[in-house]
Order: structure tokens, then sequence, then C-alpha cells
């Protein structure tokens, strides 16, 4: 009798720890899934974050194309701060790298300016290899000649930041 | 004995079953409801470069070039690109196609993409006049709006994108 009871007992136990470990796993993986869509959004809300810290660097007065138009880069200035004259920015930059290339038309290889037909200006580069690198589109706007009328011809470029990495 | 240990077997079946359903249940209802974005920043700053984006459109004289933005207005108007012999609709679809397609190619993660051009009159009621999808979308839909006037109409353009 007694030790009908233990085994009773036993099974009960034996059933209590199944059924436990079964709503364990069933909890454990709800959380994944709920940890997985919290990551997500953490992920995209710092991507957006280091997008929007783009337009400080895009609206500077080194860069904007007639300090008016958000996002949109001056193709004259991008030449120059891509040429010798940008190396006395060095100091200025707040991040690791700055560089902006043609978006539209697509290029297959890339022509660094100032050149002819280049496609990729190389504003600014302090050559940390561990940099994180952030990208958006913007435009890049230049005064144009035609007909003996000068008008303002902008096409879609990508500025691409690196941030500093201090680790 | 032999009949209350079936009894107890039906009864962890049973729970079994029950945390099974609600789980399908929350699946379904999680899988189904992956949100859009919209007004994704990086969408946006896309889709504003892509207005600002000069293209090869002059309805009344040369250079006086049209952007994307001014070529939905003109194409809603019904108005030709003189020196491309083309209605400003039909040109619009195309170089919209072919500035999209490059700019998607320069984004890894992006796996299709969507454009509309619809037109909202006074009355609220939307009416499409342009669109074309690109890729087979499977991930997370972000996308950004922006509002034209023309004349008392108001022309809405939506960019999609869909990423891994």
């Amino acid at each position: 009798m007694v030790k009908k009871a233990q085994m009773q007992i036993q099974q009960m136990s034996f059933m209590l720890i199944a059924v436990f470990i079964f709503f364990a796993l069933v909890g454990m993986f709800f959380l994944r899934v709920q940890v997985g869509g919290i990551k997500g959004s953490a992920a995209q809300l710092q991507k957006e974050q280091a997008i929007s810290s783009l337009q400080v660097i895009a609206d500077m007065p080194e860069l904007n194309f007639d300090c008016k138009e958000s996002m949109t880069l001056d193709k004259d200035k991008l030449l120059i701060m891509s040429g010798d004259f940008g190396q006395d920015y060095d100091l200025f930059w707040p991040v690791a790298s700055v560089e902006v290339f043609k978006a539209y038309p697509a290029f297959d290889s890339q022509i660094e300016c100032p050149a002819p037909n280049c496609n990729y200006y190389n504003v600014y580069n302090n050559s940390q290899l561990n940099s994180k690198k952030f990208a958006t589109f913007v435009s890049i706007c230049s005064k144009e000649r035609e007909s003996g009328s000068v008008y303002t011809r902008c096409n879609i470029g990508k500025l691409v930041v690196g941030i500093i990495n201090n680790e | 004995m032999n009949k209350k240990a079936q009894q107890e077997i039906v009864g962890f079946v049973l729970i079994v079953v029950v945390v099974m359903v609600g789980l399908m249940i929350y699946l379904t209802m999680s899988l189904r409801s992956s949100p859009e974005n919209e007004g994704s920043l990086e969408v946006a700053n896309a889709l504003d470069a892509l207005m600002k984006q000069t293209t090869e459109c002059a309805v009344v004289y040369v250079p006086n070039y049209d952007t994307f933005e001014d070529l939905f207005k003109s194409a809603y108007k019904g108005e030709s690109c003189t020196n491309l012999n083309k209605p400003a609709r039909e040109y619009l679809e195309e170089a919209s196609r072919e500035v999209l397609t490059d700019m998607m190619a320069s984004e890894s993660s992006v796996m299709a993409y969507e454009l509309q051009f619809a037109e909202k009159n006074s009355e609220g009621a939307i009416q499409g006049l342009l669109m074309f999808t690109e890729g087979n979308c499977t991930g997370n839909v972000n996308s950004a709006m922006r509002t034209l006037s023309s004349g008392s109409e108001r022309l809405l353009i939506t960019l999609k994108t869909c990423t891994f």
C-alpha cells in the first residue's frame, strides 16, 4: 500500500516536472520572439538616428548647395574638398570619413574626383579601419550653362559617413 | 489504475493541444502584422533626392528642365516634353523606372521597391495615376510619402522599399 502511494507520488512529481519543462520551453520561445522584435526595432532606431545625424554633415556650409537646401551638396565644393584643399580640414570633421558618390547614373568603375567624368568624392578619411559607416541619399547640385542660360542641375548621390570608433 | 492513467494522459494531451493552438494563433498574428514603417527617414531621403533630380524633359524651353517634382505635375496636367517630342507622362514612367533601378542597385539590403503616383481630389478620394513595382517583398516594408499641389488637386508620391 505504501509502495503504491510512493509510486503515485513519483508519477505525480514526474508529471509536474514534465509540465513545468514544457511551459518553460513555451515561455522561452515567446521571449525569444519578443526580444528578437525589440532588437530589430532598436537596430532600426539606431540606424535612423545615425542617418539623421548625416544631415548635420550634409548641411554644413562647406558642402551645402546655396546654404539653404537641406541634404543638397554642392558639386563644386565637393570637387574642391576632395582635392588638396580638403587636407586643411583634417581637424575640422567630427567623423572618421566623409565620402560621396553618384548614385545616378550608376557606374561600373569608380573614378575618384577631381578627374574627368569622376563619380566618387573622397572628402575626408582619417584612415580608421574599424569605423562604422552609414549612408543616405542626397542631391549633388551645380550651376550649369546651356544655350546661353544658367540653370541648376541636380543628380542623385550617396553620402557615406564613417563614425569614429573609440573602442 | 489503468483508467486513471488514461485520464491523466488525456489531460496532458489536452494541455498540449490548448498550448499548441494558442501558439499557432500568436504566430499567425505576429507574422501577419509585420508593421509598415511609414515615414522612414532612409526612404524619405531617397524620395527627396529623386524629387530634386533634374530630368531631360523641358516643357517650355531648353534648358528649363523639369525636376522629377515638376515632371509629376507636368504629367498630371498632360503636358509634353517639347525637346523630346514625348508626353511628360510617358517620359516620367521611363525615367522614374530608370533612376530608381540605379538608386536601388546601390542599396544591397533592398529586395523590392514600389513607386506610387496618385491624385487625391477635394473629396478625399485617391485615384492611382502611375505605379510600378520591382522584386518580391518578403521582408520589412519602409515607406515615405510626399504631397505636391497642382491647382486645387493634391498629388501623392509614395516610395516603398522592402529590406531583408
